[in-house]
């Protein structure tokens, strides 16, 4: 993960369809070389961000830069270098799934040398002749995930690639993205399904009604400056930890203990005949965090 | 070249092309039937009204006839475009504003000339009917044959070219065949008020092949009175417009 150097860089992006403010100052970093989740509940402005950082959608005001180029002046050159599945898998039903690879082989002005390396990648070698139409949803988004590594690029734009799909079809599709993020490509993945991006991603940004609410590695994200400890007499060692001026909170069977340093706290337990069968570094879940950000209830 | 090969992946392995041609060739076989065949075979029921074709003119009349289908330039661009702007393979294609003039102009290219080859080919069974039920001799000598090549392609062009304009700006492809056909009917008839000939495609059609009908029937075809310039001028007219209004529906519609 290489934030010297950001694979995308925004600032100040502003983009109005008549009253509707969809992206109100935006701005964020997108680190090279490791997958990021791009969080946000819907009309958040994902979608627009996407399309705006494709030259999909003109903006009303800001700066993008990709791969160290400005958009939209330098699209000519990082169009090659970039793969997008914006939405729903860009594919031409009534055709084949190798043929549809070389559409978009065409399109971008790349070989056909890759297409039966990147079917193989995908799994689907064996229904590469069958019409994309006859093709699950599964099938669709790892065939569209292939037609956007076509030209290998340096950084993939994902919208809601694992949205409907089974959950051994997520699997799948987080193994390809995986391998691609370990190649040393740059994978950016949106989804208002926070166990995607927290089962995938190395960097999250959320955003919310346009707006970035924070942005960060999703470790640092998810940690917490406290404790788990669990004991068979959570009361005696609450107030053990009380006397000692350390904060604690009961969590289900658990102590959630305002200190970090875990041998201080089996020190003091200890001393008072209380022997915890877990100390822990507490972490949050995404869904915590991303919930307490932006204000959504848990439904 | 790249891109004129995609375009023709996209088009060579549908049935849309295969099944819009097989279309043409039931309604060039039929126009063949009641101008060469029904009038010979039953003139009291044919009457003044409709024409026997007869050889040298069957040729070329027969020509403006199938050059005259213009439903199939119209239908295969807005079918072709407006099925891609239906899903997001416009997007996911990263065909961006700095592509799309080369996007636009392969997708022109590839449709004009596969529209170019099927409206030939129905030209050439026409010429084949003339030849075995026309009465009279002779045909058109190879000046007219060749200028045949041209005059259809810039039919093609401009009808391709109000059917990209019209899913374009339209989005979707329904209400864009319902638009183009408008223009296709409205046309031939706008084309008889003599301030729209001028500018009318059915005119200019009539003018490029320099035919005129006997009977009845000649007073309902516009164009008489148009030079072959200025029949060109009008093609190449309604063709930039359609190639403009592709663009700017685009632009519209990635805003």
């Amino acid at each position: 993960m290489d934030l010297s150097q950001p694979a995308i860089k925004v600032q100040g992006l502003v983009k109005r369809y008549k009253k509707t403010t969809a992206l109100d100052g935006l701005g964020f970093q997108v680190p090279s070389g490791a997958i990021t989740g791009f969080l946000g509940p819907n009309g958040a402005g994902k979608t627009t961000t996407f399309r705006s950082l494709l030259g999909l959608t003109r903006i009303d005001s800001g700066q993008i830069e990709l791969l160290g180029r400005e958009i939209p002046g330098g699209l000519v050159e990082v169009t090659k270098k970039v793969g997008a599945i914006i939405e729903e898998p860009g594919l031409i039903r009534a055709l084949s799934g190798r043929i549809n690879l070389q559409v978009a082989a065409d399109q971008l002005g790349f070989g056909h040398e890759r297409i039966g390396e990147l079917l193989e990648f995908v799994e689907l070698q064996g229904d590469a002749g069958r019409k994309v139409d006859e093709y699950s949803k599964g099938m669709r988004q790892r065939l569209s995930l292939a037609a956007a590594l076509i030209g290998d690029p340096e950084l993939l734009l994902l919208d809601e690639p694992l949205d409907g799909l089974d959950p051994a079809g997520q699997r799948a599709f987080r193994a390809r993205l995986r391998d691609i993020a370990d190649g040393g490509q740059t994978v950016v993945i949106s989804s208002h399904d926070l166990a995607d991006v927290e089962a995938l991603a190395d960097y999250v940004i959320v955003l919310d009604h346009g707006k970035l609410v924070t942005e960060g590695p999703l470790e640092a994200m998810l940690s917490s400056p406290a404790t788990r400890v669990v004991a068979t007499d959570l009361t005696a060692a609450a107030a053990i930890l009380a006397a000692a001026g350390i904060a604690t909170r009961v969590d289900g069977v658990a102590l959630i203990v305002d200190e970090v340093d875990g041998s201080r706290i089996i020190e003091l337990l200890s001393v008072a005949g209380i022997y915890p069968s877990e100390v822990s570094p507490e972490r949050s879940s995404l869904e915590s965090v991303f919930l307490g950000m932006t204000g959504e209830s848990a439904s | 070249m790249s891109l004129l090969h995609a375009e023709y992946l996209k088009l060579s392995r549908r049935r849309l092309y295969l099944v819009m041609v097989v279309i043409l060739a039931a309604l060039v076989g039929l126009n063949a039937f009641f101008f060469l065949i029904f009038p010979q075979i039953a003139p009291e029921l044919a009457g003044e009204e409709l024409p026997l074709f007869e050889k040298p003119e069957a040729y070329l009349l027969g020509a403006q006839q199938v050059a005259g289908q213009t439903w199939f330039p119209l239908i295969l661009a807005v079918v072709m475009l407006g099925s891609e702007f239906g899903s997001t393979v416009w997007a996911t294609a990263l065909t961006r504003d700095s592509r799309r003039i080369p996007q636009i102009t392969a997708r022109f290219v590839i449709l004009t000339a596969a529209s170019w080859l099927a409206v030939m080919l129905g030209i050439a069974g026409w010429a084949v009917v003339t030849v075995l039920a026309a009465p009279g001799e002779g045909g058109p000598d190879a000046g007219d044959w060749l200028g045949l090549l041209w005059k259809v392609a810039l039919i093609e062009l401009a009808w391709t070219a109000i059917g990209l304009g019209a899913v374009a700006m339209l989005r979707s492809v329904g209400p864009a065949i319902g638009a183009a056909l408008a223009l296709l009917f409205v046309d031939p008839l706008l084309g008889l008020w003599g301030p729209y000939e001028n500018v009318s495609l059915s005119a200019a059609s009539g003018a490029l092949f320099e035919v005129t009908f006997g009977g009845g029937f000649g007073a309902f075809v516009p164009g008489a009175g148009l030079s072959i310039g200025h029949a060109v001028v009008i093609m190449l007219g309604w063709t930039a417009l359609g190639f403009f209004l592709t663009l700017w529906g685009l632009q519209r519609r990635d805003a």
